[in-house]
């Protein structure tokens, strides 16, 4: 087993609202080991990008512990955190609004290394911006193009060149390709795990594409409603989905393949819920067609049922 | 069987002064009553123009039609004028919009949104609360309780308004039901509830449909046909049996297909389409998929393709790749 380079514990992050406090994420708790991937899936509104953001220390959680390398991001100073964020960075989910349009490849590249005073003399500087450029396979031509000229795949390069460049350790990709199309879709996935063994990086990967998710992860987590139901390594929840929810969210998935022509399909019913003030018990219980007396009341336990393996169903037994 | 809509050999174009742009280039399909086409294809490919052709709803200054005819019933929809074409539009034939958040109005209730396409086209003489009563109805079929007709778009949730969007499509039972991207902006759960309602209205009301989209699995779980598009050309036409497991195929479907991350199959790397998509400005000489295909040759370059059929599957291209299947 290799080193945990992030370990987060009891992780909470409440928002005060008008309607009351919405749990964005309840109580998550998760590690990933150096050089893995962690997928996280789940529907909008299920707190995902919020965990992501609270790992950053984008947003400061209400309660719990985020330990990378040992260190517990939530308590360090904003010195220290000044050092220990190049080490962890993010890539976006807009490529179109998460990139200055002001600023041309080249100095959008460059600005991490400016901002943090990584280089010595304006030759450094423009060495790595030039490596880094090839690395994700944007032409030389390019760097003087802004933006607006560029198609989403290429402007995804950008977002991920200015998160690699400071050679971090730490990748956090809140859904980098939901928003291009499947054959890009498909070179940016390619790069990103080419990367990620070139570089030695460790990714969480947020999503909520079932199929992406699969391709890239080694171990995935289910989201509903900030809390954590299922978590396994990838192929054992795809051969073995055990809580409700999962086992919806996979048979809700339409297969491209001529079997799937009109069938008939088990579907979920109702919508998510608010996150705002929800009630006790299983948060899937409105719309789980398992559901119990015994999963409105109490904590459910997020047990292991099968080595690595941990799932938070009160009627895991039973179903 | 009859054939409710006929498109034959349809280009659109935008121009401006600087540029033309070539969105859709020389497209044919038809349609049978109660069967549903799938119109696949990446950004860019033309799905949208081809819907808005349908419906009339180009831009006026800059979309441009210079052939081809739409036989809808048998009449031209290209020469109505727009007097009449306003009588089709949103009565016999209708459309789904991509996107639930911007396509109702925010300051009126949903009820007087969804009776505002039958008061329209009102052609059985329906008094006010007649309409007020089908309205009622529809939103019942559609999963909505009644007495949410007096609430605003900004108290639904993205599948809700998805519902409230298809209620004024349907309700005044349309012939042709166009649906553009009608679950992108939806969860997977929400996105197969919205799909097996639609797919059950119409068998209610043997509908066509036009289902518009970029994601393969909708088009194997709802469509009967499927037109490929790339670049404004149609360049896989079939049956769905004949898209996925038919003997010929065009490289482009065979490279979107490579492109999807399996639920099922263990592969460490996909098989993108090198390059992007051409630029629609300049229209070239030969292949359109020509500088991203693996099978290119000088003639692909130089020749535009002829379409290669077998069986009413249609492949547009030279050298059709032999594989029984796409994977």
């Amino acid at each position: 087993m290799s080193e945990k380079l992030i370990e987060v514990k009891h992780l909470k992050k409440y928002f005060n609202t008008p309607a009351g406090i919405l749990h964005a994420v309840d109580d998550v708790n998760f590690e990933i080991p150096q050089g893995k991937t962690l997928g996280v899936v789940g529907e909008s509104g299920c707190g995902k990008s919020t965990l992501g953001r609270t790992l950053l220390q984008l947003d400061a959680p209400t309660e719990g512990e985020i330990l990378f390398k040992g260190t517990n991001l939530v308590t360090v100073g904003r010195k220290e955190m000044r050092c220990i964020r190049p080490k962890i960075q993010m890539v976006f989910q807009d490529p179109y609004a998460s990139l200055n349009g002001r600023m041309n490849v080249r100095q959008l590249i460059a600005e991490p290394l400016i901002v943090n005073k990584v280089c010595k003399n304006k030759r450094e500087l423009e060495d790595r911006v030039s490596g880094m450029m090839e690395t994700v396979g944007l032409a030389e031509r390019l760097s003087m193009a802004y933006p607006h000229e560029l198609d989403g795949g290429r402007r995804q390069r950008i977002g991920i060149a200015r998160a690699l460049i400071l050679e971090p350790e730490f990748v956090i990709c809140d859904e980098p390709v939901s928003a291009l199309d499947v054959s890009i879709q498909a070179q940016i996935l390619n790069l990103l795990m080419d990367l990620q063994e070139e570089m030695k990086l460790t990714y969480m990967f947020i999503t909520h594409d079932l199929s992406v998710v699969r391709h890239i992860s080694d171990e995935i987590m289910v989201m509903y409603l900030g809390k954590c139901v299922e978590k396994a390594d990838a192929k054992e929840i795809f051969k073995n989905p055990v809580h409700p929810y999962t086992k919806a969210l996979l048979a809700a998935i339409p297969i491209p393949s001529i079997e799937s022509c009109h069938k008939e399909r088990k579907l979920l019913r109702g919508e998510v819920v608010s996150p705002v003030n929800p009630a006790s018990g299983c948060r899937f219980a409105a719309r789980c067609p398992r559901a119990a007396e015994s999963c409105r009341q109490g904590d459910i336990p997020f047990t292991e049922i099968s080595p690595g393996h941990y799932c938070a169903c009160s009627r895991i037994g039973e179903i | 069987m009859n054939k409710v809509l006929e498109v034959k050999n349809l280009s659109i174009q935008y121009k401006t002064d600087l540029e033309t742009v070539y969105a859709v280039n020389s497209i044919s399909f038809s349609l049978n009553a109660g069967e549903t086409l799938g119109l696949v294809g990446e950004t860019g490919a033309g799905k949208t123009t081809t819907a808005l052709g349908i419906m009339g709803l180009l831009p006026e200054r800059t979309g441009k039609v210079p052939s081809g005819e739409i036989l809808f019933e048998e009449k031209d929809l290209l020469t109505l004028k727009e007097q009449d074409m306003m009588k089709i539009r949103g009565g016999k034939i209708s459309m789904i919009f991509q996107d639930p958040m911007t396509a109702l109005n925010p300051v009126l209730p949903v009820g007087k949104q969804i009776g505002e396409a039958l008061l329209l086209h009102n052609t059985e003489n329906l008094s006010n609360d007649e309409i007020e009563k089908k309205v009622e109805e529809t939103l019942e079929l559609v999963g909505i309780p009644k007495a949410r007709k007096v609430e605003y778009p900004y108290q639904f949730s993205g599948g809700m308004r998805q519902r409230v969007v298809i209620a004024i499509a349907l309700i005044c039972n349309p012939n042709l039901l166009i649906a553009d991207e009608p679950t992108t902006a939806l969860d997977v759960t929400i996105q197969a509830q919205i799909l097996s309602m639609i797919c059950n209205l119409q068998r209610m009301y043997k509908t066509s449909v036009i289902m518009i989209t970029h994601d393969l699995g909708v088009v194997a779980e709802t469509c009967d046909k499927v037109a490929i598009m790339y670049a404004g050309e149609i360049v896989e036409y079939g049956t769905l049996g004949d898209i996925f497991t038919g003997e010929i195929h065009h490289p482009y479907t065979i490279g979107l297909f490579n492109s999807l991350p399996s639920l099922t199959k263990d592969s460490h790397r996909l098989h993108p389409i090198e390059g992007l998509m051409p630029d629609p400005t300049v229209k070239p000489e030969g292949c359109w998929f020509a500088p991203r295909c693996k099978y290119c040759t000088e003639q692909c370059k130089k020749q535009k393709p002829p379409v290669v059929e077998e069986n009413g599957h249609q492949v547009r291209c030279h050298f059709p790749v032999h594989q029984k299947g796409v994977e």
